[in-house]
């Protein structure tokens, strides 16, 4: 099979994306795809439901722009960098809309994405028991989690988390062929099993290989490409995160974005100049070195640590 | 003598009192800020066979220079192994790891953390983070390290949400509920260092950081805090640990933010 799932992030977002969904956004501090994220914002998507087992700003861009109605994750914070404020708005005051957020932990996030990619109903997890994740619901209500003590007579009690099986999943790669065979190498995060989990797949890359590249090194591969619907060509599709052997994370700009969302005022703004106000990530790029200069931008590339290769000889 | 690590700030006094919690050997789940500073001086000191592992899947990592973040890139090259969250949270979930390091918006008088929010869950007045492996991380590890921001609102009789459960009521309470990991051994704050008793598992003060009085650690927690009949002050940093922190660890003062 040679058939060619290449499209811009415009089509593939407005082709398989649609208002009400359920979607993985994959990925964990690395390799996230803003580019695709931004689309969403760009074309308005509304009532998502978002899941994965941590998020960053991309979520909070989404939440502000009010395409977001329910968040299932651990996590939705940009660490040592500060809390992200269009999620407390929302939480705290409900603005621009009130959201709802499942809380899970990173693990039984995982735990139920797994399940999900392995068709196992539920799963039991040692975490979670004894905390106040187990007494509050948000829409779930008992079927959030459920304690079951152990059949197999240990005496143990275990959370049960059900499987998530989102009805599609984003997330930015370093290569893919045509097709969707796509790899990732650095920080898997919650890949492979996030994506494995959904029914089908967009993603955005930093270059797109031959299928013979993909099948020299098929160790790598993350997901094979039947279950991708859509596969996305986007340098530096992860910025201001990182790609690993591209380029580093942009923390001057995680910072800029956190300082500036603090009012709604500064959130309009930023979102206007670099989500609303490009056309798509050639743009993006072009007003990133137009304002920055083209040494900053240089800057953020990765320098070369490559890898020794192996013989897959037989 | 004229030494200019002789002096230290509290960050490196704590960064110091983590350290001195972690054994030779051990498997170290790491965070980022000052845990991250406490369990590499150990791994530069007395602890160099010290494994430290990361919940973004970063295992046995030997980064050249000191990682800003859980899922920084630094950690990827020279690492044994570099996977995901199943394989970082899940030799965690497995009970392998020997320590964790936790913090939170608030920890009470049994250790239990809150990270989910102030006041009600529905109507929060603050919303923060979330479990994120803070959870994962006290229900696996054999023993936890917490570091707190040491504020009555911080250190409540009873947490807002229990996110991780340290002792839950005490006693026996943790211990039945089965879980791999033991619970937290010690809470490094910003006033002193505080351990559990080991029957009731109430929080108590061992030493008080110098320069701070018993009284005002007291008047700083939210119930009447118990203190060990040998409580003194903390231990007090080499200047060859202050050296250590300051010239090869974070150099920029990315972390101990520089006055």
């Amino acid at each position: 099979m040679n058939m060619s799932k290449i499209m811009t992030a415009k089509e593939a977002v407005s082709k398989f994306i649609a208002d009400g969904m359920t979607i993985a956004i994959g990925s964990f501090f690395h390799t996230i795809a803003y580019d695709i994220t931004h689309e969403i914002i760009r074309q308005g998507k509304k009532h998502l439901t978002i899941c994965a087992p941590s998020f960053n700003e991309h979520a909070d861009q989404m939440i502000g722009a009010g395409c977001i109605d329910r968040i299932e994750s651990s996590y939705v914070w940009m660490e040592v960098f500060g809390p992200l404020y269009c999620f407390r708005r929302a939480m705290e005051k409900g603005i621009p809309h009130k959201i709802e957020m499942e809380d899970y932990t990173n693990f039984t996030m995982m735990a139920r994405l797994l399940a999900g990619a392995l068709g196992l109903p539920y799963v039991p997890v040692n975490s979670m028991k004894g905390s106040d994740m187990m007494k509050y619901s948000s829409w779930k209500g008992e079927n959030k989690v459920k304690l079951l003590k152990d059949p197999f007579g240990s005496g143990i009690e275990h959370a049960l988390v059900p499987a998530l099986k989102p009805d599609i999943g984003y997330i930015h790669a370093q290569r893919s062929d045509e097709e969707g065979n796509f790899q990732m190498w650095g920080i898997l995060g919650d890949a492979p099993f996030s994506m494995r989990a959904c029914k089908q797949v967009i993603v955005s890359v930093e270059e797109i290989v031959s299928r013979d590249v993909i099948g020299r090194d098929p160790n790598r591969t993350v997901l094979p490409g039947y279950k991708v619907a859509a596969v996305v060509e986007s340098p530096f599709g992860s910025h201001p995160k990182n790609c690993q052997g591209y380029y580093g994370v942009d923390r001057d700009f995680i910072s800029k974005y956190i300082q500036e969302s603090r009012t709604e005022e500064g959130w309009k703004k930023f979102m206007d100049e670099w989500v609303y106000g490009v056309e798509d990530r050639t743009e993006y790029l072009k007003k990133y070195i137009d304002t920055f200069g083209m040494k900053k931008f240089m800057s953020l590339k990765a320098k070369d640590m490559s890898s020794g290769s192996v013989n897959y000889g037989f | 003598m004229t030494d200019k690590y002789n002096d230290f700030t509290l960050q490196e006094l704590m960064a110091v009192a983590a350290a001195r919690e972690i054994k030779d050997g051990e498997k170290v789940i790491i965070g980022t800020g000052l845990p991250l500073l406490g369990a590499f001086l150990a791994q530069k000191t007395h602890a160099p066979n010290m494994m430290a592992i990361y919940e973004s899947g970063a295992i046995d990592c030997k980064p050249m220079v000191t990682p800003f973040s859980v899922a920084d890139a630094v950690l990827v090259p020279g690492a044994a192994m570099q996977g995901g969250l199943i394989e970082g949270l899940g030799i965690v979930h497995n009970g392998e790891l020997d320590v964790g390091f936790l913090g939170g918006a608030q920890i009470d008088k049994y250790g239990n953390l809150n990270a989910h929010v102030i006041g009600d869950y529905y109507k929060p007045e603050v919303r923060f983070a979330g479990s994120g492996g803070s959870n994962d991380i006290g229900s696996g590890c054999k023993r936890t390290i917490v570091m707190m921001l040491h504020q009555k609102k911080r250190f409540p009789e009873k947490v807002d949400f229990v996110t991780t459960p340290g002792y839950l009521g005490g006693g026996r309470q943790r211990e039945k509920m089965g879980f791999p990991g033991g619970g937290p051994s010690v809470v490094v704050s910003t006033l002193g260092i505080l351990r559990f008793h080991r029957d009731t598992k109430e929080m108590y003060l061992e030493s008080y950081h110098p320069g701070v009085t018993i009284e005002q650690i007291k008047a700083n927690t939210g119930w009447d805090l118990l203190v060990a009949d040998n409580v003194k002050e903390t231990e007090r940093p080499s200047s060859e640990l202050i050296r250590i922190l300051r010239e090869e660890l974070d150099p920029t003062g990315v972390f101990l933010k520089k006055k």
